[in-house]
């Protein structure tokens, strides 16, 4: 059959790949700050915008979606068109998928930095911002099944099963964990509540995690480790079972980040049995990735690009390992809520994602510039300096997860808790924070001198737009399976139902999880005494979830002795009923706050504390490391928008007396005068109109109606 | 009725289990069906990204 002369669409690539770099530095920029804010507090610089709770958010936003994102189209968009014989679909279609994440990117950083969140890990995002992502990402769905649809091989290579993967699924998990009722432009309260909520977040946190910063790569991984190592795929056999068990898999697992939750317990034991299982597609993936570099091995030794390949494998195999062992209960009643799981996500992120982004860009960008990498000598001393930033990062979280945990679990000989103020257990980790953020700076530091080095390489090249390359048409063949074909290999090369097998994969585990957890009423029971926020408790709540307090602090008491005694009675699922959104949080840099308001409790402090803690944390103790929050006691908070926050929640549910929303305001005031009166009485004078009232008054509800219910505190376990 | 369905549902435990049963049934098939693909297709496919030179490329050394 006669060729077909084409043309590689290089731009769009190029693009992405600067987009990629230059995301990439502010990401982890914004990240050295957060680990510098570990050390010394004041760098929040007594600001709203610079604050951990606010800028948290913006760094894993921006080197997930942004540096990470963009890394993943730079790679998809050159090795698509490559491995399909064509150019991409529609040109606009790749522009404004460039655009517009470029736009949601700069809204993000802008909205978080603001205080509009929704106050979901990883999901912080608006709804109006929700919306124009997922009209992006089908807008990249749409080019790349188009791309697929016209290509001129007839086989279906196995980076673009991950692809399309990675495209139906987080397409559904965006869709569904977004859901959401407005109450304005910049706020909105979720669907679920509580505990379904928590599911519902986690089984698309833990997916992002796995359709986002793995599916994709693990593409990548199937493309650019042969083209670099010049050696096929050590086994394709092999990666039509990784692929398979890797997705069926994956999207069970996400209830491994509600152990010893209140999530009921079969959904809690289904996440722990799949993570386990997970280890074998993953290392599956791992040795295929490899063993492909068998013969070239030498190779290794010179090549940069091979070299961060296969530090970004083996990383990709440690966190593999890592994650379900973290998934098993014994291993995650010391791991959880501590920096363990920091380090584990950044040994993902950095390298993984960070060094194959890299080999994937000191790949591609010397080829679409028609020359030689500028210095092999910077690349390889890039990679170095990054490989001992990741070591210099996560090694001193580990041994500080290891070092709190087992400070939160010890008693004395006479049964009483070692260390009983929390505080003790963050100083302790003092140095390790520190030897992190070296950790951090060196990787910067590589990232700078691998930018320095691809400007040079851009600036000695001449750009090549579009890549001329030619391949015969590819014949029509008939849709059914032809004699001797397998079903596999006719799936190979039928896109369309490809797609909805890959779809009915990720759909099983995710339905059986979820959908009975809202319909069997059984898994979430009530509590009589658990009553609905009052309207000053729901404005204090909505500015915890601005300031991204569950950044810092849990509200889940989890039912270790260890636990009930420094906190008090453990979570139960009926307590979060009314909680839209859940705030459990999943990291403790300061302690747990669901049982704050408790009075006979052990975590109980007077108003007069909050507010002087708000206005400066250092002054009632030297070595917090919580920010600043004066904002709080100078600004006004908005009650104007308090009625329409009530007719929101009694739409999603919550008992608020009918036409409640017209006199919530009276009730509002009301219990904000009580509290600026008890602060008066303390010599303190603020008006009841400020936002601290609100935020004291949430803080003060906390475990109040659990510990109303007169339920005795109880002992799960002796952790 | 589906609401109905999941209501009566006993043993929700045993989710784990069944799914792990239907996991394993499935991969083994899939594992056994691989065997069975033809070992020239399996060397083609696995190929793939190294027959993709473009007419520029062609010239271009590794780094």
């Amino acid at each position: 059959m006669e060729n077909q002369t084409f043309y590689y669409d290089n731009k769009i690539v190029k693009n992405f790949a600067y987009a990629t770099l230059f995301w990439g530095v502010i990401g982890m920029v914004v990240g050295l700050l957060l680990a510098l804010q570990f050390i010394w507090p004041a760098l929040t610089f007594g600001i709203p915008y610079t604050t951990f709770g606010r800028i948290r958010p913006i760094h894993t936003n921006a080197v997930i979606f942004a540096f990470v994102g963009n890394g993943m189209f730079t790679g998809i968009y050159y090795s698509l068109q490559r491995l399909c014989k064509a150019r991409m679909f529609n040109d606009l279609l790749s522009k404004i998928n460039f655009w517009g994440w470029q736009l949601i990117i700069v809204l993000a950083a802008v909205s978080f930095a603001g205080g509009m969140t929704t106050g979901k890990e990883y999901a912080e995002l608006e709804w109006p911002i929700d919306l124009l992502v997922a009209v992006i990402w089908l807008v990249f769905g749409a080019n790349m099944i188009g791309t697929i649809i016209k290509r001129r091989t007839q086989h279906i290579y196995v980076a673009i099963w991950f692809y399309i993967a990675t495209f139906v699924t987080i397409t559904v998990l965006h869709v569904v964990n977004s859901l959401a009722i407005p109450v304005s432009l910049f706020k909105s309260y979720p669907i679920y509540a509580g505990v379904q909520d928590a599911l519902v977040q986690w089984w698309y946190g833990h997916n992002a995690v796995a359709f986002f910063l793995t599916t994709p790569f693990l593409g990548l991984m199937y493309y650019y480790l042969p083209k670099a190592a010049n050696r096929p795929i050590y086994s394709y056999r092999l990666s039509i079972v990784h692929f398979w068990a890797l997705i069926f898999l994956y999207i069970w697992a996400g209830p491994h980040h509600l152990l010893y939750s209140a999530l009921p317990g079969w959904a809690q034991s289904l996440g722990v049995v799949f993570s386990v299982m997970l280890i074998a597609p993953s290392w599956g993936g791992m040795v295929n990735g490899l063993l492909t570099l068998r013969g070239a091995w030498d190779r290794v030794r010179e090549d940069p690009v091979l070299k961060f390949m296969v530090v970004a494998v083996t990383a990709y195999g440690m966190s593999t390992f890592e994650g379900p062992m973290m998934s098993t209960k014994t291993v995650n009643a010391i791991s959880h809520f501590t920096d363990w799981t920091v380090g584990h996500a950044h040994i993902g992120a950095l390298g993984w994602n960070g060094f194959l982004t890299f080999a994937v860009l000191y790949y591609l960008i010397p080829r679409m510039f028609q020359t030689q990498l500028f210095s092999r000598k910077m690349a390889n001393l890039h990679f170095w300096i990054g490989t001992l930033g990741i070591i210099f990062y996560a090694v001193p979280l580990y041994w500080g997860a290891i070092t709190q945990a087992s400070m939160w679990k010890e008693f004395t000989a006479d049964g009483f808790l070692k260390y009983p103020n929390f505080l003790e257990t963050v100083t302790q980790l003092q140095p390790m924070y520190a030897t992190r953020a070296i950790g951090g700076a060196l990787y910067i530091v590589g990232i700078l001198l691998g930018l320095y080095n691809l400007i040079l390489t851009i600036r000695a090249g001449k750009f090549l737009p579009e890549e001329a390359a030619s391949a015969p048409a590819l014949t029509r063949v008939e849709g059914k399976r032809g004699s001797g074909e397998g079903i596999h290999r006719w799936l190979e090369r039928r896109p369309v139902q490809f797609i909805l097998v890959a779809l009915v994969a990720i759909l099983i585990g995710g339905l059986i999880e979820i959908v009975p957890l809202y319909l069997v009423k059984t898994n979430i029971p009530t509590i009589a005494s658990v009553k609905p926020y009052t309207p000053l408790e729901l404005q204090g709540r909505d500015i915890y979830v601005r300031e991204g307090c569950y950044t810092c602090h849990s509200q889940q008491v989890r039912p270790f002795r260890s636990e009930t005694e420094r906190y008090g009675e453990y979570a139960k699922a009926g307590e979060y009923v009314y909680d839209h959104p859940f705030q459990w949080g999943s990291k403790r840099n300061g302690p747990d706050l669901s049982r704050e308001g408790v009075v006979s409790g052990r975590q109980y402090k007077p108003n007069s504390w909050h507010y002087n803690h708000m206005m400066n944390p250092q002054r009632l103790n030297e070595q917090s490391i919580m920010p600043v929050y004066k904002w709080l006691i100078y600004d006004d908070l908005d009650i104007s928008t308090t009625p329409r926050k009530i007719r929101v929640m009694q739409f999603l549910g919550v008992p608020y007396p009918q036409g409640y929303d017209k006199i919530a305001n009276d009730d509002l005031m009301i219990q904000a005068r009580g509290i600026a009166d008890d602060l008066k009485s303390q010599g303190i004078q603020v008006e009841p109109t400020k936002e601290i009232i609100a935020m004291i008054a949430y803080l003060q509800r906390l475990g109040k109606d659990v510990h109303a219910a007169g339920m005795p505190t109880a002992t799960i376990t002796g952790k | 009725m589906l609401r109905d369905v999941f209501k009566s549902i006993g043993g929700i435990e045993n989710y784990g289990l069944i799914s792990m049963i239907i996991f394993v049934f499935f991969f083994a098939l899939l594992i056994l069906h691989t065997f069975s693909l033809k070992r020239k297709d399996v060397d083609d496919f696995s190929r793939m990204p190294l027959d993709d030179v473009s007419k520029e490329s062609d010239d271009i050394q590794d780094i």
